[in-house]
């Protein structure tokens, strides 16, 4: 009996296979005033929100190609909140009709001793870093607007170095699998933040 | 002359019946001025000012229509001034005149501006005489290039602010971050990589990190000894050896425990003679015997530790 490789298993969360749409841009620090501002305009009529997480990024390798990664995260200026544990699958750049790109993803909500667990099950660090920064919505779309910081020592997130002079800008929508209309909704509203960010599908495979 | 009287008759009553209507809404949008203040809307304001100028219009349309007569040619005179109340008179008004004596008849009578603005028109009108005609054409010149002047300092400052809101155009992002920012939480590129010295890269074909190997392996025995009898113990030696194998150094050994493994296939052995060779073959022998290709089992061996984690966790 062979298991089947990994990336060809669905991944289920409950009964329905969750994937997440996901365009991608950057804004130059000088310029997320603007960013900001227009998206307070875009987005639902809500206070602004920042966020301050702690991301680590495990690894399980084994001896095929690509390894299994899981990432969990933490916030760091809300004590009490739940761990976050995320999988996501190969992203696929899909034709030019699909707005963006796709790939599978479970959330899960973790207790503290996600690390501890994890470890125990073989996993292991392969990185981690610092994201700062603004949370929009509109409708079931999500707007991330944050900074990545490098952390200097393993495990101090007080100790960190930005990792670039921009802002990741990322729009996102989680819905199940083959609703390729939601890519229609996210488009128009890239289209509303240019020229100040562009909002693209990037394959990370390209940047590897 | 009849006819005449007619028609300046008709026109009189057209006006009337305009202002009226002129007086009734500039009535009412007082009022909503004064009363409704805290709940007036904009688009309400516009709408009364709407309709109070399209009255106005009416009223010159009337004023200027061709069949009505010149009202300036129309002498009023006043034939009695009396310092009593006229109750005709203040009906008509609306209260707003209660005598017709002499010192209303001046203001309500009046046909000229008063005699100090005549004045000052006057004045105005003997300075510009006195200007000779060159001059006047100088000052008109200077007048008109300070307001061109003007003007294009205006344009420019509107077109400086805007480009200025356009400016991130150019410079809001910048590709190359882009792509950088998205490799690092991709794959972490640029970030501070914590992997253990020691395993130096899992990754590596050959090198497996010790944990991985045997959390797979202890997955792959339970997913394959789920039909036989009695896996209970094959189970607790494989995490015995887990335990064995993790403290010391031994990188040759942990990989020959999972290559030994599939060199000895579970499906051609019985539980038993399977659970003597994992209590009883000792850790020199194992290192001797690795094989030095990694076997298929071993390869999946991770997979099927990770399927039950996906499993668990969707459950969660």
């Amino acid at each position: 009996m062979e298991a089947p490789p990994v990336t060809m298993m669905p991944v289920t969360g409950g009964t329905i296979n969750m994937m997440e749409y996901l365009l991608q841009g950057s804004v130059l620090d000088h310029s997320l005033e603007s960013l900001i501002h227009r998206l307070r305009g875009l987005c639902d009529n809500m206070e602004p929100e920042t966020f301050v997480d702690h991301e680590m990024v495990f690894l399980l390798k084994g001896q095929q190609a690509s390894p299994f990664v899981l990432r969990a995260r933490r916030s760091l200026d809300r004590a009490g909140a739940p761990w976050h544990l995320r999988y996501l699958g190969q992203p696929e750049m899909g034709d030019k009709n699909r707005h963006a790109l796709v790939r599978n993803c479970v959330d899960i909500a973790t207790s503290e001793n996600l690390t501890d667990f994890l470890m125990e099950m073989g996993f292991r660090m392969d990185h981690e870093f610092v994201a700062r920064g603004h949370l929009f919505r509109k409708g079931i779309m999500k707007i991330v607007v944050y900074k990545i910081f490098r952390i200097l020592v393993p495990g101090n997130t007080d100790n960190t170095e930005a990792l670039s002079l921009s802002y990741l800008v990322e729009l996102s929508v989680v819905a199940p699998a083959g609703q390729d209309m939601v890519s229609d909704d996210m488009r128009n509203f890239a289209e509303q933040l240019k020229p100040l960010v562009h909002l693209e599908k990037i394959d990370p495979k390209r940047l590897m | 002359m009849q006819r005449e009287e007619k028609q300046l008759e008709a026109s009189l009553d057209a006006l009337l019946s305009q202002v009226a209507d002129l007086k009734n809404s500039l009535g009412s949008f007082i009022y909503k001025l004064e009363n409704e203040y805290d709940r007036l809307t904009w688009p309400s304001v516009l709408d009364s000012f709407a309709l109070l100028s399209g009255q106005l219009n009416t009223l010159n349309k009337v004023l200027k229509h061709e069949k009505t007569p010149l009202f300036r040619n129309q002498v009023i005179i006043p034939l009695v001034l009396s310092p009593d109340r006229d109750e005709d008179l203040m009906r008509q008004t609306e209260g707003r005149v209660p005598v017709f004596s002499h010192e209303v008849v001046p203001d309500h009578l009046r046909t000229k501006p008063d005699p100090e603005v005549e004045e000052q028109e006057k004045q105005l009108t003997t300075d510009a005489a006195r200007i000779g005609a060159d001059a006047a054409q100088k000052q008109i010149q200077s007048l008109n290039k300070m307001c061109s002047n003007l003007l294009e300092k205006i344009s420019k400052e509107e077109r400086e602010s805007e480009s200025g809101g356009l400016r991130p155009n150019k410079q809001t992002f910048n590709p190359a971050d882009t792509n950088a920012l998205v490799a690092a939480v991709a794959f972490g590129k640029g970030l501070s990589n914590w992997r253990p010295a020691g395993s130096s890269g899992p990754s590596q074909p050959g090198q497996p990190g010790a944990g991985t190997v045997l959390a797979g392996a202890s997955g792959l025995q339970q997913v394959q000894m789920a039909g036989a009898p009695n896996q209970q113990q094959p189970m607790l030696s494989g995490v015995q050896m887990a335990q064995a194998g993790q403290p010391g150094k031994m990188p040759s050994g942990i990989k020959t425990n999972i290559k030994s493994a599939s060199m000895h296939p579970y499906q051609r052995k019985s539980a038993q003679q399977m659970r003597k060779w994992q209590a009883g073959w000792p850790w020199g022998l194992l290192s001797s015997l690795a094989p030095s290709q990694p076997s298929t089992t071993a390869r999946l061996a991770p997979t099927g530790g990770l399927c039950e984690f996906v499993y668990v966790t969707a459950l969660i």
